[in-house]
């Protein structure tokens, strides 16, 4: 999340009119004018011509983890055997898979450090989405479970797929495949398109002007924000940060499709969870499920002692923390949200399971709090926030204008109420009943244009707006 | 038929595209000629949004007067031309070369865009000072510019520093005398987001009205309709102020020279005099931004915030124009805005507005 944000200059971001104007529609025109089996080769090297526009310095490094992953998996699967496993082939694909995680993971580690500890701007663009899809890789493969065949093409494709590489979702292999599956039709096409539409609506139109109102308070001064603007702030940082995930992977995905591949699902309606476990199932799906399947599962997962499913946990939540940022405030918030699961699993989760009303207001409360520990990386400030949220323990606030809510409301009530509405599933369910409904699909054409009218006259940077 | 059944969306976005594109090249050479575009970065149609957020819309294509529309807005907008890019753009190297507007009429240059309307000021430095001052009642012994500036700094948005610090020194040598709250009972705030702040995080607002608003420039103000307020004219015709405190420039730097500004603000501060000859007119020096923008940004930075305030700092007669500089205040030894103030490198946070109104206190004219 941190990678979308920091470069959103470059032609990478979706919602720029470099992206959408340029370099989509001229790949587009050479990945369907060429024949079929040439498709994945010309997607390769879109991707690499993509990254290379993004930040071709750190492009050797993509290609080489390429080129060796696949080398080392492709001697996994030669090891697979057939009807017979011998011991030795099962103790070298052992070997081979140790081998390529302790590869992928030190190379993360070592750049999430470089980039901590020494510059910013020595975090590879997308390294945190692409070595998790290494490391998917690798371990579907020693699991026997990819079926698809492994050609360096699709392997490396699978890899550096410009939709994917700069902030995923991370797919798994067997979501690529080989490229026998794909469908290519006009109705497919179009429905990746209306994708796309509506995760750049979500982007440019409310995820970009809500990101005015937290530059607002963080400008104004935590201390002198008053106590509603604090509350109102949570509820536009965390509508901002979902429609700007969302709205990326609904681009990202829409993306795919209109490339012949089936849509990936990475957000399913997070804010009607009844439960933080939940909202975790449905938030930022495809991470959740990588750390269920080669972290958490692994472990032992749910099917172990007590105390043992409290570390597995513990681990898995930490770990996300870490790879969310680097920040102490990155493994704050992901030790409150594990500490949260942890008591959901062990203490209350039942009986919030049986609380229809109190269960969605309990995570309508908790989350944005959890997100505005997300939010700001300096823990001092961060303290004087949650004191101007809950003044009764002692923050009493520096400065403060109590009718700075009123002025904020009316600037981003609009906003926030139309964020609010797509939180709301059956929204959702409406639309898909009448997509292919004439009054739809104009408003969609009117979505598309609208944003692109930002997108024209703030050229990528949402910041623009903020004349002073 | 079986494109608009099976992709209809599809087809309407290469449609309306496609009519976008039609529309921004017919309007290539009337309504959007001013639009800067680079083919490589953006397509065609990117000059008509451009343009409607400029109040250009495509429909002017079709009004008989619709050259006119844009040649009036050009000439009322001195140096923007619609090129919205240069305040972000950070470096030199990045700035669009307006070049090809340029190159066919050089004698442009060094004066841009004037105001259509016999402007006060053609160019400072050509005329007496004497015909600067139209209005009746409005002071002579305005200092004149020491030189021009050069086709260089009007072309890498620098502000020249054209008057020297003559002005500056002649304002600092009037005695401020410390005032209490309640001179600020008939005063006027104009400016921008940083008037904002004052009125949002000091109690000031108790006694002085404001008419500020975000992304105020000294081109907007005077006719701007203030939420509440109304015209900066009506408010004045409404009410006797004693002191009107003007603060504007922030957002017009990287837009025109120093003399287009100073045409303007000269233009402002004359206006607000005839509208209120006993005011007292504080022009306020722009607030300067801190050290880390100072340091990467080609437009916003202090050097020109400074050159441009040497130039309105020349107004001050120490009689009815005054001239005050809060950075005295809010900017740490090496004349950047203290780092600890702000969040964003421009504004003061919500607390530190005290030093301003603390500032003002110390300020006032007896």
């Amino acid at each position: 999340m941190q990678t979308i944000k920091d470069r959103a200059d470059f032609m990478v971001n979706f919602s720029g009119m470099e992206f959408v104007f340029r370099f989509f529609p001229v790949f587009l025109l050479v990945y369907y004018a060429v024949p079929r089996r040439y498709r994945e080769f010309v997607f390769l090297a879109g991707s690499y011509v993509f990254y290379a526009a993004g930040e071709l310095v750190f492009l050797p490094l993509l290609a080489g983890l390429t080129v060796l992953n696949y080398l080392v998996g492709k001697k996994v699967k030669e090891h697979e055997g057939s009807y017979i496993v011998y011991r030795w082939q099962k103790a070298k694909r052992r070997r081979l898979l140790v081998l390529s995680l302790v590869l992928d993971v030190g190379v993360l580690v070592l750049f999430k450090a470089l980039g901590t500890f020494v510059d910013n701007s020595l975090l590879p663009l997308g390294i945190s989405f692409y070595i998790f899809k290494m490391i998917s890789y690798q371990v579907d493969l020693y699991k026997g479970e990819i079926w698809e065949q492994t050609g360096f093409v699709s392997a490396a494709l699978y890899f550096s797929m410009f939709p994917q590489v700069v902030s995923g979702p991370i797919m798994r292999y067997n979501d690529a495949g080989d490229g026998s599956r794909r469908e290519y039709s006009l109705e497919h096409f179009e429905d990746g398109l209306k994708y796309f539409v509506i995760g750049l609506g979500m982007k440019v139109l409310l995820a970009d002007r809500l990101g005015i109102l937290w530059n607002d308070l963080q400008m104004i001064g935590f201390q002198s924000i008053s106590t509603p603007l604090a509350w109102l702030g949570a509820a536009g940082y965390s509508l901002q940060l979902y429609f700007d995930f969302w709205g990326y992977s609904l681009m990202a995905s829409g993306i795919l499709v209109m490339l012949g591949y089936e849509f990936i699902e990475n957000f399913h309606h997070p804010y009607a969870s009844g439960s933080i476990s939940e909202f975790y199932r449905r938030w930022h799906m495809t991470l959740g499920s990588f750390f269920r399947d080669y972290v958490y599962i692994p472990m032992g997962g749910s099917r172990c002692r007590g105390s043992r499913q409290i570390l597995n946990l513990a681990v898995v939540w930490l770990l996300t923390g870490i790879w969310h940022g680097n920040g102490l405030n990155f493994i704050l918030w992901g030790a409150v949200l594990g500490i949260l699961i942890i008591l959901e699993k062990m203490c209350y989760g039942r009986l919030l399971a049986r609380l229809p009303v109190i269960r969605n207001l309990y995570v309508l409360v908790l989350i944005p709090l959890t997100w505005v520990i997300f939010a700001i990386t300096d823990l001092g400030k961060l303290g004087i926030y949650f004191g101007r949220l809950f003044p009764f323990i002692g923050g009493a606030g520096i400065a403060v204008n109590s009718q700075d809510i009123v002025r904020y409301s009316q600037n981003y009530g609009g906003l926030l109420l139309a964020g609010a509405l797509l939180c709301v599933p059956a929204v959702f369910r409406f639309y898909d009943r009448h997509k292919k409904n004439p009054v739809i699909i104009l408003l969609l054409a009117v979505v598309f244009w609208y944003s692109v009218y930002f997108m024209a006259s703030s050229a990528g940077n949402p910041f623009m707006y903020f004349k002073f | 038929m079986k494109f608009i059944k099976k992709s209809p969306l599809f087809l309407i976005l290469l449609l309306t595209g496609i009519l976008f594109t039609l529309a921004a090249a017919a309007g290539r050479s009337s309504i959007y000629a001013e639009q800067e575009y680079d083919i490589l970065k953006a397509p065609l149609l990117s000059v008509l949004f451009a343009g409607i957020n400029d109040d250009l819309y495509p429909w002017q294509l079709f009004e008989r007067d619709a050259v006119e529309t844009a040649a009036l807005k050009e000439a009322a907008e001195p140096g923007d031309n619609g090129e919205e890019e240069p305040p972000k753009e950070d470096g030199p190297g990045s700035f669009e070369d307006p070049e090809p507007e340029i190159t066919p009429e050089p004698a442009r240059m060094p004066e841009p865009v004037r105001t259509p309307e016999p402007a006060p000021t053609a160019s400072p430095a050509a005329l007496p000072s004497a015909a600067l001052t139209q209005t009746p009642g409005i002071p002579e012994g305005r200092l004149e510019p020491l030189r021009e500036s050069t086709r260089e700094e009007y072309l890498n948005h620098i502000s020249a520093d054209i008057y020297g610090d003559a002005g500056v020194l002649r304002a600092a040598s009037f005695a401020f005398s410390r005032v209490d709250e309640s001179y600020f009972d008939d005063a006027l705030f104009i400016g921008d987001s940083r008037t904002v702040g004052l009125r949002d995080y000091t109690d000031l607002a108790e006694h002085a009205d404001f008419l500020c608003e975000t992304s105020l420039t000294v081109y907007k103000v005077m006719e701007e309709s203030f939420k509440g307020y109304g015209t900066v004219e009506q408010v004045l015709a409404a009410k006797d102020y004693g002191k009107i405190y003007l603060m504007v420039g922030i957002n017009e730097l990287g837009r025109g020279t120093t003399e287009d500004f100073m045409a303007k603000y000269t233009e402002v501060v004359d206006a607000l005099h005839e509208l209120a000859p006993d005011a007292v007119i504080f022009i306020q020096g722009i607030m300067r931004v801190s050290g880390t923008k100072n340091d990467s940004d080609a437009i916003f930075n202090n050097g020109n915030i400074n050159a441009r305030n040497n130039a309105i700092a020349t107004l001050a007669d120490n009689k009815q124009f005054f001239y005050i500089d809060v950075n005295e205040a809010v900017c740490d030894e090496a004349g950047n805005l203290t780092a600890d103030y702000t969040h964003d490198q421009i504004h003061l946070l919500g607390m530190y507005n005290e030093l301003w109104k603390e500032f003002l206190l110390e300020h006032g004219v007896a």
